[in-house]
């Protein structure tokens, strides 16, 4: 049985309120555990892009299809659960949640989708184990350092098992060391658990990790070897 | 839990434990708030509950169960030869008459006494005989005939005597044995009729008949029959006029606490809103991220909501908890009036329902989640990718706030200010409180805008402008800090402004009242007390220049109300007495007799100069005419002054209860007083009370300030809960402005700059609520003084400004708000201010 | 404190509702002191200087479904109290009066009563002629001679007319009646036998005609048992050959009598006065009540020596159960009913069977 891709995206077009166009006729096609670099210059819409992906923003025109299910097709409701079940997200300003324990802000997207407290609690403890916060669970985060915050982030973007992580500036908030060793992680787990990866990156030496790295511009992505 | 479950309760639990640790003192105050107010609600109410129950106890222990009574109009009672009359009449069954006498007993404290026919009430009022139900056993238990039963209340077993006084004369009861059905509290005695009025010189007389409507013949049928024979000085009372009666002696007064204490939850509820809305607003991005991550809007909005209801349910518990020990012992401390001097003598139990307990707690968790409400749509509605981005700040600049809708309100509230009573209570009165108060709050923004935006263009230092700039560029923000401030501020000033208003006028009044140096007063002798030749010894003694005698007496004007007071006085020269007007007296027409009726018998009887009074006197109908109309604010019910000539005339009693004493050029009171004690026969002056009117007027203001000593707690609680709300809401949005400051700091602002702002901020913040809470406190306070007052308790008074109370209290809201965001400043700006520093204060 | 009978009230039965007067400061009690004669109407009239006084009519009426008892009594107590108070409330005097009803087809007494101190003309006593007042009710003499009575109780109303039709029967020595050994113990008793009842009787909201025969019994006292009395039995039979059979004895706890008394009055009006001892109560069937559990001998043999031979009477009730029960209200309990004999009609009254009267 061929399962359907975690993400398809044909003829984007999505314009700011001014009426300046970001871009228009954006394909994408990532398969399973593929991971994919987004580079461009600021503004150029490299956010908006994973805004619209997530279902977080509409597009003008173009159809999205995360593992097969058109996005235009559903209502809202059916857009969160969408996130809730298939995607995971990690992002630059980490956004883990100050007052509750590492163990729980990993099992998040768990608890929102319905699971009990005992059962999300274990499965995010072995997901910080793999990202290397093994015993780390009771901690609250303000005694982590940024490094172990974004692995917080990553644990809590895959326990759920999502066929899509969408990364944006994941390491921005990372010297480079920690960056490097973060990132690793990230895309390593995803691997292992045949996630694919959109990662949005100003830094050329991330996307070097990817599979593959594109250029956002005004007539959507272009493909372009690293550097 | 299926999958499409709004709000996984995981998640609830998570996410408010983990605030409530993160910021206990913030929940704590928010609870508080609730729980303040539940609690002063439900205190309250208990109060009220308790003490009606102990009123219909004390009715009904005194009257029995009668279908229908024959009272007299005043204590001297009606010929007895209206009870045959009566109980020949074929639409009665049967008639209990009874003669009823408020003696007082040793310690002071006074004790009805009932003389009953015990054959005749065991038919009538079988509660009453039941003490009294072996019949004339009181000779076989005590070898007098004279004997009486006691409530347990009255100190006295079998084979006692109880001293009592009555009238200037003492009895002395020998005690036959208990009524122990009589609830406890009651202060009665039982014995029979003819002993009771040869006792007490009630030969002839009887107070009242207690009835019972013969089989087949309705009430009104009897009550036709009865008033058809009825002399003027009895009267028809049913048992719902009794009861209606009952409840008017203090209706007003309680109506009023309890609507301070909904007054309080409302404030609680404002409270509530704000730490909702700033707890939002900080939680912005954790909300949008939980969106993100998959949360619906209706499950955030069900979260939000949630938290205020785990806030409203432990605030409502926290409150009827505190709400009821805060009853039991104002219960046990003031009795059953909260010290307003309605029942003497009674200690009510308290009386807790569960339904009414429900209500409490309901109404608790209700205003919880109205505070939160807002909040939830608010953070429902924010787009998660851009709070996301955002740290909270959502405000635009430059939108101007609207004003229409504070507006609409205030007009709202004024117009209600004009509405009359309702039911006899000023419901409106207290909507058009509420209306000021809400439109008060929602003028806010553009009030916070207005009174700061000039600073921002004024040439000032650095801090000054960045704190004005801050302020008038987020004045919704402002607004919600303020908004329980501004609540709790404006009842405050309210309250202020109308009891120094209510208590002014009352020293006015009193100095008005009590023209002589020194008073007497003898207790329960409506009937006999000082006979002419007392009087003129009273004169005659030494280093007295004059003497004011008077007799005072209770009236009962309608069945419907409690009974009026009549003073016999004179007035100087013939003329009009010395009384503080409201209307100017006028002369009456010859061979009219004028009658000067207080403000409240003015109001309740709608009686203007001019009119006609019909009074009941001496078995008949006197007619009068109002010639005045004067301020009172001792007797409630209303007062009709007679000139004393007059009341001789008509009445032929020439006996006094009260003088007042003129003494004479460097006569020593203290002195006079002696002398005026030992010119009384003993046991008169066992229950004669002389004073210097200088003390009276004290112990009359400072049992003044003691009733209002409820008043002034339930303020100074929901005050303080205003600034910690404050307090906490100014500390928070500190907090949440680091970056801010940081910002400020690379830029070169120096922490002291920094700190000035803040505490510029804070105290701009503190000025303008207060500013506003005053004004919107006068305004209320107005009402008070003009619409509630008058429509509770028919009085009316002059307005006085508290200056310094108000201009105390815009200072400290001032300063406390200016101080706290000092502190919550400095551990923002403190060394290790990222990580280190716990959101809270 | 309803349902007194005469004995028992005299007994102290009324001590209930009435302190004793030895309890209160020495009122002065007139004594039924023998040699006085006794005058009408004025002594139909009350005594108020005497503690205890009563006007007892029992009968029987002929209803439309067969034969009724009645009693209508007046009963008069001075209390001794209020002596000297000059209210109009002082209870010197307390009327008190009971009516009851006896139906075979009920089965059990019908009652009423009504008690109140006297005075304001709602309880009143003549010292002229008969005429009681007592709320509702009335005991009068009217100028013909005839006694109207008033009352009434659960379900019933009487009123009725009794027309006297034999001369007034002096009981004992012309009406000084000993009721015990000491002569102190003793009373003025006179009867009026053989009263011819019209009027009208209201059952259940409807008056009907009735007519019957009963008897007036007339006592006032002031000092009656002896201390070792415990309980009396009295009758009184209208003869239907016109004559009239009253008999009463003293009894103490062991049953035996402590003093005997009666009378026989032939239709041509000769009179013979039983000496004590002459008059005896005998066995005869017992009924034991459900609700006390005391045992009446409602069937006795009333037996008297008279100079010409003794004379027996054996007493059927009318029914069994004419117990009253008074003690919730503080009286006794007795039993009061109508009687056959052989040849005549009358009233059986029993105290002290369910408990000594209290003295």
């Amino acid at each position: 049985m061929i399962s359907p891709p975690p993400l398809r995206i044909r003829g984007l077009a999505k314009s700011v309120p001014g009426g300046r166009i970001l871009f228009e006729g954006l394909d994408l096609d990532l398969a399973a555990g593929e991971i994919a670099a987004v580079m461009g210059e600021s503004g150029a819409g490299k956010s908006t892009l994973l805004n619209l992906i997530a279902g977080l923003d509409t597009a003008d025109a173009g159809e999205i299809e995360i593992v097969g299910r058109a996005l235009s097709g559903l209502d809202e409701a059916g857009r969160t659960r969408l996130r809730r079940e298939h995607l995971g997200f990690v992002f630059q300003a980490f956004h883990i949640l100050p007052h509750l324990t590492l163990a729980q802000n990993t099992a998040l997207p768990l608890v929102l989708a319905g699971i009990s407290s005992g059962e999300a609690l274990s499965r995010a403890a072995e997901m910080l184990a793999a990202v290397g916060l093994g015993g780390r669970e009771s901690d609250l985060p303000s005694r982590l350092s940024g490094g172990e915050l974004q692995r917080t982030a990553i644990a809590r973007a895959l326990v759920h098992r999502p066929g899509l992580i969408l990364a944006d500036e994941p390491t921005g908030n990372l010297d480079p060391e920690t960056a490097e060793r973060s990132l690793g992680l990230l895309l390593q787990a995803a691997r292992t658990r045949g996630a694919a990866v959109l990662l949005v990156t100003h830094s050329a030496r991330a996307a070097e990790a990817a599979d593959r790295t594109l250029f956002l511009g005004r007539h959507g992505l272009e493909a372009r070897r690293a550097a | 839990m299926p999958p499409d479950a709004a709000l996984p309760r995981t998640l609830l639990s998570w996410m408010v434990r983990g605030e409530w640790r993160a910021h206990p003192v913030r929940t704590f105050v928010a609870v508080l708030a609730i729980a303040v107010g539940v609690a002063l609600g439900f205190a309250v109410h208990l109060v009220n509950r308790s003490a009606l129950a102990e009123f219909d106890t004390a009715v009904r222990s005194v009257t029995g169960a009668a279908d229908l009574r024959v009272e007299a109009v005043s204590v001297s009672g009606f010929d007895e030869t209206l009870y045959p009359r009566l109980a020949r009449l074929p639409a009665l069954s049967a008639v209990s008459p009874v003669v009823e006498v408020t003696a007082q007993t040793r310690d002071g404290r006074s004790l009805t006494v009932l003389g009953l026919d015990p054959l005749r009430a065991a038919r009538v009022t079988p509660a009453l005989a039941v003490g009294a139900g072996s019949g004339f056993g009181a000779g076989r238990e005590t070898g007098r005939e004279d004997a009486v039963w006691l409530s347990p209340a009255v100190m006295g077993g079998a084979g006692e005597v109880l001293e009592v006084r009555e009238g200037g004369r003492r009895v002395d009861l020998p005690v036959a044995g208990g009524l122990p059905s009589v609830e406890a509290g009651q202060r009665l005695a039982v014995g029979d009729i003819a002993a009771v009025q040869q006792a007490f010189g009630r030969i002839g007389r009887l107070n009242r008949l207690d009835l019972l409507v013969a089989a087949g013949v309705s009430r009104s049928e009897a009550e036709r029959a009865i008033a058809a024979i009825l002399p003027a000085d009895a009267r028809l009372s049913t048992p719902e006029a009794e009861s209606r009666r009952g409840g008017d002696l203090s209706r007003a007064y309680r109506v009023n606490l309890g609507m301070l204490a909904m007054v309080a939850l409302l404030t609680g509820g404002f409270l509530v809103f704000s730490a909702q809305s700033l707890s939002i607003a900080r939680r912005r991005p954790a909300f949008a991220l939980l969106q993100v991550l998959g949360l619906p809007r209706r499950g955030l909005f069900l979260q939000v909501l949630a938290e205020g209801a785990v806030l409203g349910v432990i605030g409502a518990v926290l409150g009827l908890a505190g709400g009821a020990a805060l009853a039991g012992a104002v219960l046990s401390l003031l009795g059953g009036d909260l010290g307003g001097g309605f029942f003497s003598g009674s200690r009510p139990a308290l009386d807790i329902s569960p339904g009414w307990t429900l209500i409490h707690g309901t109404l608790g968790l209700a205003v919880a989640l109205a505070g939160s409400l807002l909040p939830a749509l608010d953070a429902a509605r924010t787009p998660p990718a851009q709070a996301l981005k955002s740290a909270g700040e959502s405000g635009d600049p430059g939108r101007r706030p609207p004003l229409a809708p504070a507006l609409g309100l205030g007009a709202a509230g004024l117009a209600a200010a004009f509405a009359p009573p309702i039911a006899g209570l000023p419901l409106m009165g207290y909507a058009s409180i509420a209306l000021i108060l809400a439109a008060g709050v929602a003028a806010m923004p553009w009030l916070a805008r207005r009174m700061i935006s000039p600073l921002t263009r004024i040439a000032a230092p650095v801090p000054v402008r960045l704190a004005a700039a801050r302020l008038a560029g987020a004045p919704d923000q402002a607004a919600v800090a303020l908004c329980g401030l501004v609540a709790s501020a404006s009842l405050m000033a309210a309250m202020g402004l109308m009891v120094a208003s209510f208590r002014g006028s009352v020293d006015d009044w009193l100095g008005a009242i009590l023209p002589a140096d020194v008073y007497m007063r003898v207790a329960n002798a409506e009937m006999a007390g000082l006979d002419p030749t007392l009087q003129a010894a009273l004169a005659a003694v030494p280093r007295v220049d004059g003497i004011e005698s008077r007799r005072t007496l209770t009236l009962s004007l309608s069945a419907e109300r409690p009974p009026v007071a009549l003073l016999a006085i004179s007035p100087a020269a013939g003329g009009a007495p010395d009384l503080p007007w409201r209307a100017p007296p006028r002369a009456v027409d010859e061979g009219e007799v004028p009658a000067w009726i207080s403000e409240p018998l003015s109001r309740l009887y709608r009686l203007s100069p001019g009119d006609t009074l019909d009074l009941p006197l001496a078995g008949r109908t006197v007619k009068v005419r109002v010639a005045g109309v004067w301020r009172d604010y001792g007797r409630q019910f209303g007062a009709v002054a007679l000139r004393r000539s007059d009341y001789l005339r008509i009445t032929g009693d020439a006996g006094a209860n009260e003088a007042g004493f003129t003494l004479a050029a460097g006569a020593d009171p203290t002195d006079v007083l002696q002398r005026i004690r030992q010119a009384l026969p003993p046991d008169l002056a066992a229950q004669t009370e002389v004073a210097p009117s200088a003390e009276i007027r004290r112990v009359a203001l400072r049992i003044f300030d003691r009733s209002f000593a409820v008043t002034y707690a339930l303020e100074a609680v929901a005050i303080l809960v205003g600034v910690a709300g404050v307090a906490a809401t100014v500390s928070a949005q500190t907090l949440a402005r680091r970056r801010e400051f940081g910002m400020l700091r690379h830029v070169g602002a120096g922490r002291g700059q920094i700190l000035a702002m803040l505490a510029l901020e804070g105290a701009l913040l503190g000025a303008v609520g207060a500013v506003a809470g005053l004004a919107l406190g006068a305004a209320m306070g107005q009402v008070l003084i003009q619409v509630v007052n008058p429509q509770s308790f028919n009085w009316t008074m002059d307005t006085r400004w508290p200056l310094g109370l108000l201009g105390g209290l815009a200072l400290a809201l001032t300063l406390a708000s200016s101080l706290t965001a000092l502190l919550a400043g400095r551990s923002a700006l403190s060394a290790d201010a990222v990580r280190a520093v716990r959101e809270d204060w | 404190m309803d349902r007194l009978t005469r004995r028992s009230l005299l007994a102290g039965g009324a001590a209930a509702a009435l302190p004793p007067a030895q309890a209160i400061a020495a009122p002065d009690f007139a004594q039924v002191i023998p040699g006085r004669r006794l005058v009408f109407p004025r002594d139909h009239g009350a005594h108020p200087d005497f503690r205890t006084e009563w006007w007892y009519v029992t009968g029987w009426l002929d209803g439309p479904t067969g034969p009724l008892g009645f009693q209508v009594t007046f009963f008069r107590t001075r209390t001794g109290l209020g002596e000297g108070n000059p209210s109009r409330f002082a209870p010197r005097q307390v009327l008190f009066a009971h009516a009851a009803l006896s139906d075979p087809r009920v089965g059990r007494l019908l009652h009423g009563q009504r008690i109140a101190r006297q005075g304001f003309g709602l309880a009143e006593a003549s010292e002229r002629d008969m005429d009681i007042v007592l709320d509702d009710w009335r005991l009068v003499r009217e100028r013909s001679g005839a006694m109207r009575a008033l009352a009434g109780g659960e379900g019933f109303q009487l009123d009725l007319v009794l027309t006297p039709t034999q001369p007034i029967l002096l009981q004992g020595e012309g009406g000084f009646s000993r009721k015990g050994p000491r002569p102190e113990q003793s009373s003025w008793y006179y009867t009026l036998p053989h009263l011819q009842v019209s009027g009208r009787l209201e059952r259940e909201g409807r008056w009907r005609p009735v007519r019957g025969q009963a008897w007036l019994d007339r006592e006032w006292s002031s000092t009656l048992l002896d201390p070792v009395a415990v309980g009396w039995d009295w009758t009184g039979i209208n003869l239907d050959d016109g004559g009239a059979l009253t008999a009463f004895r003293v009894r103490d706890a062991r049953g035996r009598a402590v003093w005997t008394g009666g009378s026989l009055r032939s239709a041509d009006g000769r009179l013979w006065t039983a000496p004590n001892g002459a008059v005896a109560f005998e066995g005869g069937r017992t009924w034991r009540s459900p609700r006390t559990g005391a045992v009446y001998p409602v069937a006795p043999t009333v037996r008297l020596r008279t100079p010409a031979g003794e004379r027996r009477w054996a007493l059927t009730p009318l029914f069994d159960d004419q117990e009253l029960d008074s003690r919730p209200s503080g009286g006794p309990v007795y039993w009061e009913g109508a009687v056959r004999v052989p040849g005549g009609r009358g009233y059986l009254e029993l105290t002290g069977y369910a408990a000594p009267l209290r003295l």
